[in-house]
């Protein structure tokens, strides 16, 4: 503008300087404010905007493997193809979310509404399908559908299907634990399912995380259990086929290891497939060995011995008079199934005298009787690593009722579960002490190092090593010629063990009921030198009914095929016991099936171990099972006893039982149902303590 | 006839001296050329910090953006250099051509030949580039101001002659502007006469008149038109609007928040995730924000504050009044939009949907400021030209006059070359000296 007269080139630079200042203190402006954004709201401000984006994720890391005793996986996970879609894109991309819903649904059999429904939604991340088949993520794959993707995840797998799976477990689709190991070990086998802070878009998917981990160290640990796949596949399949056979309502096997407590197999049936938990019902994965409590019966006999021996109350060779089957205890009698004279302990355990081991138990003491049976480990848990173990039920001998002192001795009045009997078989096998049983072996983590390794844990010495071989060698008489289990025996292999055939408590009436029974054997193999406890126990059998008939079989045939599997060598002379047991074994077998070919029943059903004496003053409570309200009220008036009528129909049940003796002029509750609507039911857990209570009452009355 | 021949004579040197080109004796503004050589740089970078995401999502490609703002930063360098080389009083002869294609291309734009983009037609696709004809009429506007301004130089007071017509040309682009709709654009441009009217010597009675009449306007074309208000209200409180209406300028707000002050690391931006629309674009100032913190949001400052000092530097230096309006012009031009975008972005002005200029995401932007600093620097190069002296100059002033005649001309080079060596020496043509030094 040097062509402007200096007047005006004056006053317009004035201007130039005026609008300088101007954009300048626009300029300084835009500073204060970027100042006071960034600088003294910032903190705020940052907070705002980390809460939009920092999403806090549960990483989901590769969850550990289970292998077995010998490293056969039993449960992995394996990545698999889940369809999702983003609605938006898909709509972007000019896919039609009707005719896309249609193609999905023929292809993965998903509900076509459901499909259509989600994709017309205004979401960025909707599932189609969850865990599909490599081919059918290949067909998704060649569908090229706009909008539809693919992703891995990892879906719980378990190669053996159904074996072990009521100790395995499951886990849910997401990956957690809901039963058995999988749940109990979950901390374990999750691995470092720690919550990072991670950058998620807009659209909610993790950009990346600022922590990373290490992707094995952030994987699960690898678990080997002490199972052996090959025994608990033989216990299972001997089980299935055991309680099958005998039309059982279920059954459990457990194998353990004397010495070490390493529990070898542990089998349930009815069983389930853990790939596909929800095809069954609950009852199916209950793992019954652990979690169901029962009245063991004959099968703690040996402990009352062991411990009468221990303390010397009786010695050896003793002869205990039986009293020819039947001793009234105050108002009770208690029954043998076969009268004898006087036994030996020996004998009584091989003929299982309820009359025998009850004056055995009595030379102890209540309180004798009942520290006795603590120390075998009734009434607490063993302490396995699976969830909702039950610790069966052991009253303080002060809260005895009369009787127990008797029946308690014998397995009457007190609740065990499988794994406690064989925990305390073991304590006779292997020399007196109380072993903790294990499941897992060994911990590793991703790299293979260990980080957990059980020992065996010897947690008490309960009786003498003396008497555990004394005791030991009396219950090789029970798989002897006339012992109650002739038919555990195994060839080449001296078997110690004990039947036990209990009534089992009714629920609905009280007291015990006549057709309900369950049968157990436990034993150990070989007795001089053994290595497997077996216990088995089948409930409610139907075609028979003695532990030794229904139980001892599977024992056998589980020892048998294990012992051969662990290369153990035959006992000495054991030729010579092999030929005998093979024969008894066919004549017995042989006169069982003329039995049933003659329509016979096949064996009477046992006694009941205990039954109360008729007072004088005192009724029978007459059967009223399916008679209407009518002639119920009939029968009892003519019995000299009166009803209280609950419900209408026909009778259901009573209380107390049908040959219960109670005073004249007494009520009888009787309970009616509708004819159609008496279908069986089962005994909830949860009554299984107030049946125990009842069983208790039931056994006294 | 003597004096009318001597008279015509007298308006034919007149026109000649208006139409002559001065010799250019000085090298173009190198730290001018040396911050927007930076700004451009330092944009591609941004560019692509930004973008990279949505890029990746968008095209599958993360370079996408990357590689077409480093073509138009090559190109746009490369026209600016080229600008710098063409004479600017050589655009005097193109005035009113530019000015008729700058209208042109608004009108087909508001006829709606235009590419549709955020519900406002303001785009031309010429080939495969997209234009912006409003961004073309704001330079055709200030070369048409500047010419017209030094043109009426003695008669600015006047209201016909130095107020009116600015006034209508002005009003007509402000009009097409707000057709679009580009509310930004007809401010800016309304901005950018005022100022030029103002720094030309118009009376400041009929400035602020007019400036008084267009608030009512202003206000009514706020408050008749749904997305202003909202823009306004988003303003006013953009959090209470966070999911609404005020969710770019809330989240751009706490881009700049989540900065802090030292930013969170170029590249490492969260709020380009997809919360911040516009990120690569209008947006990019609250990536640097939340990348660079304060300390990058002042150095972009100054950088651009550089940028004004050396424009109107070049202004007050100008071999004639044409090149100061002009350079006055393209200092605003290029300011204005700087300041007024980052004032947007940290939520001191409503939404306009300005780029910052250099930085923001865009081809036709870029080649509109590059050329217009092109223009500027060719400004800014020292001319061979007398500086018009007082009438009753004295002695003092006298020895400011530089050499008219076109012979002394290398002598003179000579000289200032000496003084630019030695510049202690420069004692006398202090002016010229530092012209030539600087």
């Amino acid at each position: 503008m040097k062509n402007l007269p200096p007047k005006s080139r004056r006053w317009a630079k004035v201007r130039i300087a005026l609008l300088g200042t101007l954009l300048m203190a626009f300029a300084v402006a835009v500073m204060h404010r970027a100042w006071e954004l960034q600088v003294d709201r910032a903190p705020a401000l940052r907070e705002m905007a980390e809460e939009q984006y920092l999403r806090r994720i549960r990483l989901a890391p590769k969850r550990g493997t289970i292998y077995d005793r010998h490293g056969a996986e039993l449960a992995v996970s394996v990545d698999v193809d889940s369809v999702w879609a983003n609605p938006r894109a898909l709509r972007e991309n000019g896919g039609d979310p009707d005719v896309i819903a249609g193609r999905l649904s023929r292809l993965l059999g998903v509900d076509r509404e459901r499909i259509a429904r989600r994709l017309h939604s205004d979401r960025y991340f909707v599932w189609i399908k969850r865990r599909i088949t490599p081919q059918l993520a290949a067909r998704v794959r060649d569908l090229d559908l706009p909008g539809v993707r693919l992703e891995r995840e990892a879906r719980r797998f378990y190669p053996n299907r159904q074996l072990a799976s009521h100790v395995l477990g499951f886990a849910n689709i997401d990956g957690v634990g809901i039963e058995g190991l999988e749940l109990s070990l979950e901390e374990r086998l999750r691995g470092d399912r720690r919550v990072v802070p991670a950058i998620r878009d807009r659209r909610g998917r993790v950009v990346f995380s600022e922590q990373l981990l290490d992707d094995r160290a952030a994987q699960g640990d690898d678990v080997t259990l002490t199972l052996d796949r090959t025994i608990q596949r033989i216990a299972e399949r001997e089980l299935a086929l055991a309680v099958q056979t005998f039309e059982a309502k279920a059954g459990s096997v457990v194998v353990m290891d004397p010495e070490s407590g390493e529990i070898l197999a542990l089998a349930n049936y009815p069983t389930f497939d853990p790939n596909d938990p929800g095809d069954s019902p609950a009852s199916h994965r209950r793992n019954r060995a652990v979690t169901d409590r029962f009245e063991p019966g004959s099968t703690v006999k040996p402990f009352t011995v062991a411990a009468a021996l221990a303390r010397g109350t009786i010695g050896p060779e003793q002869l205990i008079d039986c009293e020819d089957g039947a001793m009234q205890v105050d108002e009770y009698v208690i029954h043998d199934t076969t009268p004898h004279e006087e036994l030996t302990p020996a004998q009584i355990l091989a003929y299982s005298s309820n009359i025998g081991t009850a004056k055995i138990g009595g030379t102890l003491g209540r309180r004798g009787l009942y520290r006795a049976f603590r120390r075998f480990g009734f009434g607490e848990e063993t302490g396995l690593e699976l969830p909702g173990e039950a610790g069966g039920i052991l009253r303080h001998f002060r809260r005895w009722y009369e009787m127990d002192a008797a029946t308690i001795s014998f397995g009457q009045g007190m609740s065990s579960t499988s794994v406690q009997l064989a925990t305390a078989m073991s304590a006779i096998a292997n020399g007196g002490r109380l072993v903790r049983p294990r499941l897992i072996g060994q911990v590793r983590d991703a790299n293979g190092a260990v980080v957990q390794e059980t020992h065996p844990e010897v947690r008490r010495r309960v009786v003498p090593e003396r008497v555990a071989r004394l005791v030991g060698d009396m219950l090789t008489a029970v798989t002897g010629p006339g012992g109650t289990a002739e038919e555990a025996a195994i060839d080449g292999y001296l078997v110690a063990g004990k039947t036990g055939t209990a009534q089992k408590a009714d629920y609905v009436s009280g007291g015990y009921a006549e057709d309900r029974w369950l049968a157990s054997f436990v034993g150990f193999v070989p007795a001089e030198d053994p290595r497997l406890v077996i216990s088995v126990v089948v409930d409610e059998p139907v075609i028979a009914h003695y532990g030794g008939v229904v139980a001892g079989p599977v024992f056998r045939r589980v020892g048998e095929q294990a012992l051969r599997h662990l290369g153990v060598p035959a006992s000495t002379g054991g030729e010579a016991l092999a030929d005998h047991a093979r024969t008894q074994r066919r004549r017995r077998r042989m006169a069982r099936r003329i039995a049933r070919e003659r329509g016979d029943t096949e064996e009477a059903p046992p006694t009941p171990a205990v039954t109360r004496a008729i007072m004088p003053g005192e009724v029978a409570v007459p059967d009223l099972e399916g008679m209407t309200a009518r002639r119920a009220v009939v029968a009892l008036n003519e019995a000299g006893l009166r009803a209280t009528l609950e419900g209408h129909g026909v009778v259901r049940s009573q209380l107390p039982a049908a040959g219960q003796p109670i005073p004249r002029g007494e009520r009888v509750r009787v309970i009616l149902q509708p004819a159609y609507a008496a279908v069986g039911r089962e005994p909830e857990d949860a009554l299984a303590l107030a049946a125990t209570e009842s069983t208790a009452e039931g056994a006294t009355p | 006839m003597g004096a009318l021949r001597e008279r015509m004579g007298e308006r034919v040197a007149a026109a000649k001296a208006r139409l002559a080109v001065p010799k250019v004796i000085g090298p173009a503004d190198p730290v001018l050329t040396a911050v927007v050589v930076a700004l451009v740089a330092f944009g591609v970078v941004m560019v692509f910090s930004a973008s990279a995401v949505f890029a990746s999502q968008r095209y599958d490609d993360p370079f996408h953006f990357l590689v077409r703002q480093g073509l138009f930063a090559f190109v746009g360098l490369g026209v600016m250099l080229g600008v710098a080389r063409f004479d600017y009083h050589r655009y005097r002869a193109l005035t009113y051509p530019v000015l008729g294609v700058a209208m042109l291309l608004l009108f087909a734009v508001v006829l709606g030949f235009g590419r549709s983009a955020g519900g406002a037609q303001r785009w031309i696709a010429v080939g495969p580039v997209n234009i912006q004809p409003a961004e073309a009429a704001k330079l055709a506007l200030i070369l048409w101001l500047a010419y017209s301004l030094s043109k009426k130089a003695g008669r600015m007071r006047s209201f016909q002659i130095g107020f009116l017509p600015h006034a209508l040309v002005a009003g007509f682009l402000m009009l097409l502007c707000l057709k679009q709709p580009d509310f930004g654009s007809a401010v800016m441009i309304g901005l950018l006469t005022f100022v030029l009217l103002f720094t030309a010597g118009a009376r400041l009675g009929y400035l602020l008149g007019a400036v008084l009449l267009a608030a009512p306007v202003a206000y009514l074309l706020i408050a008749t038109s749904d997305y202003r208000m909202r823009r306004i209200q988003a303003f006013l409180a953009p959090f209470e609007h966070r999911y609404g209406i005020g969710y770019q300028i809330a989240e751009s707000l706490m881009s700049f928040g989540a900065g802090g002050p030292t930013g969170v690391g170029i590249g490492d931006s969260r709020q380009k995730l997809f919360y911040l629309p516009e990120a690569h674009t209008d947006f990019i100032s609250a990536i640097i924000g939340e990348e660079l913190g304060f300390v990058g949001v002042s150095l972009l400052l100054v950088a651009f504050a550089l940028v004004v000092w050396r424009g109107l530097r070049i202004a007050a230096r100008a071999a004639d009044d044409y090149g100061t309006y002009l350079a006055i012009g393209i200092t605003m031009f290029i300011g204005l939009q700087a300041f007024t975008n980052l004032a947007v972005a940290m939520g001191m002005l409503p939404t306009k949907g300005l780029v910052l200029p250099f930085i923001s995401y865009g081809g036709s932007s870029l080649l509109v400021n590059c050329a217009a600093v092109g223009i500027l620097l060719n400004v800014s190069r020292e001319r061979d030209v007398e500086e018009v002296g007082e009438p009753e100059a004295g002695p003092a002033e006298s020895t400011k006059k530089t050499k008219t005649s076109r012979g002394d001309a290398g002598a003179k080079k000579k000289r200032r070359r000496r003084n630019g060596r030695r510049p202690g020496e420069a004692a006398g043509g202090a002016v010229a000296a530092q012209g030539g030094t600087a």
